[in-house]
């Protein structure tokens, strides 16, 4: 191989710095909450919590966990989040299949009905209205079913399985397999990276979903932990703060309930995310078509 | 550890059951099974037997889920009434709140905080239920306990359509120094503004705290700039004083410009924090307990936050709140909260008025209230010389947020009452018995639009023009603009609503004196 210039190596030099200081830049905020998190309440209100703990306690990360509001939140979240991106990924998948073939009747006409839902939605109220006909208002599927195939994930599916070469599918029905072999048995396995990804992008979606479960959910006990999370942060906000009465402000949560909330809540899709990661780098195509 | 906690948290909710099924109150005839609700001690109750509807009920945020904290089975127990309980989020609450009523979602009762503009453009909407003759019928506790003023402020075109608490009013902010700094210098407490002047001099020159230059005297949040107490002292304690019988809005006022004046001058000679306009709450709380700031302004309701930091940090720190500083002739004034921080009404949607307005009845006879509010007598408090003292920690565990759950209160009792919740911590009650108690009665301003009927003009502007008049005077104080810019700031601010404003509220100002 060439030997590496001093420009090479100036340029790593940058590159590494830059990841650096862009990684600090993400990582601090969240250490710093993690300190709070841990640390006790006077060290907190004197500003000394930086990046390291003072007065490091778990008492309030405790609390938290034990807390059942937060708990019954965090199991409605985590069941969503699985049940939705299952059926999501499913009927994804089916729908983006057939429209991946050109022969399929009235394609045009379909695709424009796909399209039109990704440019126009019938506004808050409507959408408040329809859901409550549907008896779906206090109902956990109502998180699940009117998002549960994404137009644009769809299309990705789509166009990832249009990439893949015709000649695979046309050497599997000159064995003799049908629709539905060919669709489980070929396209669907040599899919498994664009699904992977696909997934973790609903399951992202469904876990950081805040605007659905805060216009349809009410009763307090389907709240989801985005929800509970939301509420307890912005309570202490200075907007919220300013119309409070004297009696809402001596009950008001110290910071460190609010930093372990946020702890307690995103430290397991942290966790989760290096498990799923390994499908993006993998690649599945290489060596199926020979020639 | 967490079984343990759960166990506790049922025992408590054993107890509080028990206890109840027992009470000595006179109604004991209500707490017989729901299934045979009938007899009611009022004798207004028309119609006899027959299951009493379960009530949903929408309320504002809170920290606990209002089904399982322990005050819902006191309430259900008391009342016979199963209510079913739903809250708003903490933040954008109101749009929701908007999206639920004109959607019509059957809520039979709802609280919201107390804003008077929300619930009067529901009320002229024809949203809400016109409570006027549910009141006479089945309110005779409601109408004991909530004044005839009180419901007065609540009308919409001659009739009531909501239940407001009435909050009690005190002082809750003032201006908190480090006496330990003042006795190391040798200095007393200023009470004058000149000698918080002198005081704020020998801070800078001396530096007691040893910061060198990066404390300073004074420091305050950049969203407050008219300081609490210190406005007293230049006739301004609210958003509108009185002055010569009129009612005049801060701007309106001629302390404002003297105000101005006197913070731009301690800001110039360095007096005062030259970071405030970007300081935020937390941060003048972390100047204080750290030892880089000597004065704040600071809510009594959080003193024990602050004492405990302090203790923490700098074991030698004392506290102390200035009395009602006095102005060049004489003025002086702590700003008291009043007007009402919850109203509830009952939306058009309601499945079940007649049952909602029972239901609030019950819970505002006089002994049920009591009980909802502090609880039992030796269980959650104890009463001794016209004194209520919480018992802790079974009164916060218990009572901590019954707040939340009153639709009106017992006017003449629940301040009484109320001051429990201040005892739960010795340093919270000096610092609030201080302002509130110590300090002569002629230091605290009343609120004079607390009684208020919802003002049209006024709920339009008041949020943007408070703000203009803070950012105005955040200018002024950090030498952007010059003290002299007063006069053109108030023409923008008369044409800005500020005018109309003016009008609409002496016009009330002036009908209401003269009843």
């Amino acid at each position: 191989m060439n030997k590496r210039t001093k420009g090479d190596l100036l340029l790593d030099i940058s590159v590494y710095l830059f990841l650096i200081v862009l990684a600090l830049v993400m990582l601090l905020p969240l250490a710093n909450v993690f300190s709070k998190s841990v640390s006790e309440e006077w060290a907190i209100i004197s500003g000394k919590v930086g990046i390291l703990p003072i007065g490091f306690q778990l008492d309030t990360l405790k609390e938290v966990v034990s807390s059942a509001m937060f708990l019954r939140a965090f199991g409605i979240s985590v069941g969503v989040t699985v049940v939705g991106t299952v059926l999501s990924i499913i009927l994804t998948a089916l729908t983006a299949y057939p429209l991946s073939k050109r022969n399929l009747p009235g394609i045009s006409f379909l695709m424009v009905l796909f399209i039109f839902t990704m440019l126009f939605s019938g506004g808050l109220i409507p959408s408040y209205l329809l859901m409550r006909e549907l008896h779906l208002i206090n109902n956990l599927w109502v998180l699940i079913l009117p998002g549960m195939i994404s137009v644009f994930n769809m299309l990705v599916i789509k166009s990832y399985y249009e990439s893949l070469p015709e000649a695979l599918e046309e050497s599997a029905r000159i064995d003799g397999a049908k629709t539905y072999t060919v669709l489980f048995r070929i396209i669907l396995p040599l899919s498994m990276p664009v699904l992977a990804t696909i997934a973790l992008f609903y399951a992202v979606g469904y876990w950081n979903d805040y605007f659905g479960p805060m216009i349809y959910i009410n009763d307090t006990a389907l709240k989801t932990l985005q929800l509970y999370l939301q509420d307890v942060v912005m309570d202490a906000s200075a907007a919220n703060v300013t119309n409070k009465s004297v009696d809402d402000l001596m009950n008001m949560s110290p910071e460190g309930i609010r930093a372990a909330t946020v702890v307690a809540s995103t430290v397991p899709i942290l966790c989760v995310y290096p498990f799923v990661q390994k499908y993006f780098i993998k690649g599945v195509l290489i060596g199926s078509v020979k020639g | 550890m967490k079984s343990a906690k759960w166990l506790s948290l049922l025992l408590c909710t054993g107890l509080a059951l028990s206890a109840a099924g027992c009470g000595s109150s006179g109604n004991n005839d209500q707490q017989g099974a729901s299934s045979a609700p009938g007899s009611t001690t009022e004798s207004s109750a028309p119609e006899e037997g027959g299951a009493k509807p379960e009530l949903r009920m929408l309320n504002i945020w809170s920290k606990d889920d209002y089904n399982s904290y322990p005050v819902a089975k006191v309430i259900e127990e008391q009342t016979g009434y199963k209510v079913k309980y739903e809250m708003l989020p903490a933040d954008k609450a109101m749009d929701k709140l908007n999206l639920l009523i004109s959607s019509a979602e059957p809520y039979d009762v709802i609280t919201i905080g107390g804003d008077k503009a929300v619930y009067t453009d529901y009320a002229k909407m024809g949203a809400l239920v016109d409570l006027t003759p549910l009141l006479d019928q089945y309110g005779e506790h409601i109408k004991a306990a909530v004044s005839e003023e009180s419901l007065e402020a609540m009308k919409v075109d001659g009739k009531i359509y909501a239940i407001p608490n009435r909050s009690s009013e005190f002082a809750a902010m003032s201006l908190l120094i480090r006496q330990d700094w003042l006795d190391k210098l040798g200095l007393a407490v200023p009470t004058t503004t000149d000698e918080l002047t002198e005081v704020l001099k020998v801070f800078k020159e001396k530096d007691p705290g040893g910061t060198g230059d990066k404390g300073a005297p004074m420091t305050i949040d950049g969203s407050i700039p008219m300081i609490p107490n210190l406005t007293g002292s230049f006739g301004i304690s609210h958003g509108w004083d009185i002055l010569d019988d009129k009612l005049v809005s801060t701007p309106q006022n001629p302390g404002f410009k003297e105000y101005l004046t006197y913070v731009a001058d301690l800001y110039k000679q360095g007096l005062l924090d030259k970071e405030f306009a970007v300081n935020k709450d937390a941060t003048v709380k972390e100047k204080f307990t750290s030892g880089r700031a000597g004065v704040i302004p600071l809510g009594w309701y959080d003193i024990p936050m602050i004492a405990d930091a302090l203790a923490q940090n700098l074991p030698d720190a004392k506290y102390t709140y200035i009395p009602a500083l006095k102005g060049k002739d004489g003025k002086q004034g702590l700003g008291m909260g009043g007007g009402f921080d919850r109203i509830t009404f009952v939306p058009k949607a309601s499945k079940h008025p007649e049952d909602a307005v029972k239901w609030m009845n019950a819970k505002l006879e006089k002994e049920t209230f009591k009980l909802i509010s502090i609880g039992e007598e030796n269980k959650h408090y104890t009463f001794k010389d016209g004194v209520y003292s919480p018992i802790l920690p079974i009164f916060t565990d218990e009572r901590g947020l019954a707040v939340n759950y009153l639709t009106g209160v017992d006017e003449q009792n629940y301040p009484i009452y109320w001051q429990a919740r201040v005892q739960k911590d010795q340093r919270l009650f000096e610092a609030f018995n201080y302002l509130n108690n110590e300090l002569p009665a002629e230091a605290r301003v009343a609120e004079p639009l607390a009684m208020a009927p919802t003002l049209p003009e006024f709920s339009k502007n008041n949020a943007a023009l408070g703000q203009m008049v803070n950012d105005f005077a955040v200018k002024v104080i950090v030498g952007e603009e010059s003290v002299d810019a007063v006069e053109a700031f108030v023409g923008k601010y008369n044409a800005a609503g500020g005018e109309a404003s003016y009008k609409e509220v002496n016009d009330w100002y002036s009908a209401s004196a003269a009843k």
